[in-house]
C-alpha cells in the first residue's frame, strides 16, 4: 500500500502498459452483433409462428435444411457475441483474483452451452 | 497502538453514482447492458428447449409447460421486451461506431426512438404470437 | 425530452439519483455525514438554500453536507457567485478552485444537482431546491470543493500532449492548410476541466486503467494533426482493453461537457483509426 503510494502518479497512471491489443474483441463483438440482427429476427419471428405446435410440428420444422442451418449459425453467433459481452462486463465490475475466476466459468459455460445446443438441433435434424 | 494522524488518512472518494443524475444517455447504457445479460440466460432456456426437444416428446411437453405457466409466460415477456431493446439499442451503438449520430439532439432522438421502438415491437410481438396461438 | 445543446438543463426529471444504496461501493473514510445549517441573515427575502459537501483534512471528521442559506438579492446570478457570497459572508473557511469566472480556465468544475459543469456558468436559477454542490465526482478530495486532479492530469500526461516530428525542423513554421487546420476545430478548444471524465460511468469503476474521455479526446486532437508524426506510435499507446476499449460509448461525456464539445465522437475516431489499420 505504502510503496504503491511511493510511485509517481505517471508511474502508476502506466501501469503495466499498454497490451497494444483489444480491436480484435471489439471489432468481433460487432461483426457478430451484425449477423445476429436477421438471425435472431428470423428466429423471434419462427417461434411466434410456432406458437403452441406440438412436439412433431417442432420437430418437422426443425429438420428443415434452411431451419438447421440458421439456428446452428444462431447458436454459434449467439453465444460467441454473449461471451464477449459478458467479458466486458465481467472486466468492469470484478477486479483482482475473482475476474479471472469468473472469466473462465463464464467462458466454459458458453462453449458448452453452444457444443450442446448446436447437438440438440443436429440430433433432432439427422437422428431417428 | 500509535493515533493516525489525520494526514495520513485516506482522502475522501467524492461520491459518483450515489449523486450522479440519471441521464438518457446513462441509463440507456445501463438498460443495453441488463437486457444483454438477461438475454444470456434467455440462452440458457433456448439451449434447454433445444435439448428436450431432441430428447422427445416427454420432456419437451415439460418445457413447454413450464413456459405456458404464468411465471414462464412472464420470463418469456421480459426476455421479448430485453431482446427488442438490446436489438434497438446495438444498432443505435453500430452506427455511432461508424461514427455517426454524435450530435447531442441525435443522441437524445435515437434514445427515446430507442425505447419506443422497442416497446411497440414487443407490443406487436405479442399480439401476433396470442393471435396465431389461439 | 430531447437535449439540443449540454447547457440545457432538463426542467423535470424522472429519477434525481440512481437507485443504489447511499454508501454502495463507498470507503469509510468517504461516508458523507449531516453538518452545519447556516441560516440566512436576518432580513433577507428572497433566500435559496445551498447543500454543499464539506471535508476539512485537519479534522479527524468524515466529510460532511452543510445547508447554506443564500441571500438572491445580495449575491449575483452565478453558482460561483453564491460560493463567493458564502465565503465572504458567511463561513470564509469554504474552498474551492475559481479563476476566470467566464468558463474559460475549468478551475470552478464541479458536481451540481448532480451533473457536471462549471460553477460560474450555471445560472443559480436553473438550480434545484435546495441546490446541491459537490466536488467534481469520484475524485480524492482535498478540501470541500478541491478535489485532487493528480491521477487524471498523469493520464493526460500519458498521451504525450505535444506535436512529436522526425523531419528536420523547417526554417520556418510547418505549414498546415485551412482543411487541414479545420479538423481540430472541436478537439482544440478542450480546458481540461474534466467534467467529462468525472462523469463517466467507466472511468469511476476503471479509472486506473481507462483514461477517461478527456485524456481520449485530446489523443485525438493529436492524431487528428495533420503535423503530428507520431500517429502510429500514439495509436500503440491507445490500443488497450482498458486503456480506450473501457470506453462503452455512454455518452455522459458530450451530455456534460461545458465548452459544448464532443468527447465521445473522438473517442469513435479513434477507435475507427485503430481498425483502420488492422484490416
Amino acid at each position: 500500500m505504502d510503496r504503491q503510494h511511493m510511485r509517481s502518479p505517471l508511474a502508476r497512471a502506466m501501469g503495466l502498459g499498454s497490451a497494444k491489443k483489444g480491436v480484435e474483441h471489439w471489432w468481433a463483438e460487432r461483426v457478430l452483433a451484425v449477423a445476429l440482427i436477421p438471425l435472431t429476427l428470423w428466429f423471434v419471428a419462427s417461434i411466434i409462428a410456432q406458437t403452441g405446435s406440438d412436439h412433431a410440428t417442432f420437430i418437422t420444422w426443425l429438420r428443415m435444411p434452411v431451419t438447421t442451418i440458421m439456428m446452428v449459425l444462431l447458436l454459434v453467433a449467439l453465444f460467441h457475441h454473449t461471451a464477449l459481452g459478458l467479458q466486458v462486463v465481467i472486466e468492469d465490475y470484478r477486479h483482482a483474483g475473482s475476474k479471472f475466476a469468473a472469466l473462465v466459468i463464464m467462458r466454459l459455460t458458453c462453449f458448452g452451452l453452444a457444443t450442446a445446443g448446436i447437438i440438440a438441433v443436429l440430433h433432432i435434424a439427422f437422428g431417428g | 497502538m500509535m493515533p493516525t494522524s489525520p494526514a495520513k488518512r485516506p482522502r475522501p472518494l467524492s461520491p459518483n453514482i450515489q449523486i450522479y443524475r440519471p441521464q438518457l444517455t446513462s441509463v440507456l447504457s445501463i438498460a443495453n447492458r441488463i437486457s444483454g445479460v438477461v438475454l444470456s440466460l434467455g440462452a440458457v432456456v433456448l439451449v434447454i428447449w433445444l435439448l428436450a426437444a431432441a430428447a422427445g416428446p416427454e420432456a419437451y411437453a415439460v418445457v413447454q409447460g413450464a413456459l405456458a405457466s404464468w411465471l414462464g409466460q412472464v420470463v418469456l415477456f421480459g426476455c421479448t421486451f430485453a431482446f427488442f431493446l438490446h436489438l434497438c439499442g446495438g444498432i443505435r451503438h453500430l452506427v455511432w461506431d461508424m461514427g455517426y449520430g454524435y450530435e447531442l439532439s441525435l443522441i437524445y432522438a435515437s434514445g427515446w426512438a430507442v425505447v419506443a421502438g422497442s416497446v411497440a415491437l414487443t407490443v406487436l410481438a405479442w399480439i401476433a404470437s396470442l393471435l396465431l396461438g389461439d | 425530452m430531447i437535449i439540443g445543446s449540454s447547457d440545457q438543463v432538463p426542467r423535470t426529471t424522472l429519477l434525481k439519483r440512481f437507485p443504489v444504496p447511499r454508501n454502495l461501493g463507498v470507503g469509510p473514510e468517504s461516508r458523507i455525514g449531516r453538518g452545519k445549517t447556516w441560516s440566512a441573515p436576518a432580513g433577507a427575502v428572497r433566500v435559496k438554500a445551498f447543500e454543499i459537501y464539506r471535508y476539512d483534512p485537519d479534522s479527524d471528521g468524515n466529510p460532511r453536507l452543510d445547508t447554506f442559506e443564500v441571500d438572491l438579492d445580495d449575491c449575483g446570478p452565478m453558482v460561483l457567485d453564491a460560493l463567493i457570497w458564502i465565503k465572504n459572508k458567511v463561513d470564509p473557511a469554504l474552498t474551492f478552485r475559481r479563476s476566470c469566472r467566464e468558463g474559460i480556465c475549468g478551475s470552478c468544475a464541479m458536481t451540481m444537482d448532480g451533473t457536471n459543469w462549471l460553477a460560474c456558468t450555471r445560472f443559480i436559477s436553473d438550480m434545484a431546491a435546495p441546490a446541491t454542490v459537490y466536488p467534481l465526482a469520484n475524485m480524492r478530495i482535498i478540501k470541500d470543493l478541491v478535489p485532487d486532479l493528480t491521477h487524471v492530469f498523469a493520464q493526460y500526461a500519458m498521451i504525450e500532449p505535444w506535436l512529436q516530428t522526425r523531419t528536420p525542423e523547417p526554417e520556418r513554421e510547418r505549414p498546415q492548410s485551412p482543411e487541414e487546420r479545420s479538423r481540430l476545430d472541436g478537439y482544440y478548444e478542450c480546458i481540461l476541466c474534466f467534467c467529462c471524465t468525472s462523469g463517466c460511468p467507466s472511468h469511476w469503476w476503471n479509472g486506473d486503467r481507462f483514461l477517461g474521455p478527456a485524456a481520449l479526446l485530446q489523443a485525438y486532437r493529436w492524431l487528428a494533426d495533420s503535423r503530428d508524426e507520431a500517429t502510429g506510435e500514439r495509436l500503440d499507446i491507445l490500443e488497450d482493453p482498458f486503456r480506450l476499449y473501457r470506453c462503452h460509448t455512454i455518452l455522459n461525456c458530450t451530455r456534460t461537457c461545458p465548452k459544448g464539445l464532443n468527447p465521445g465522437k473522438a473517442i469513435a475516431e479513434i477507435k475507427k483509426m485503430v481498425l483502420e489499420r488492422r484490416t
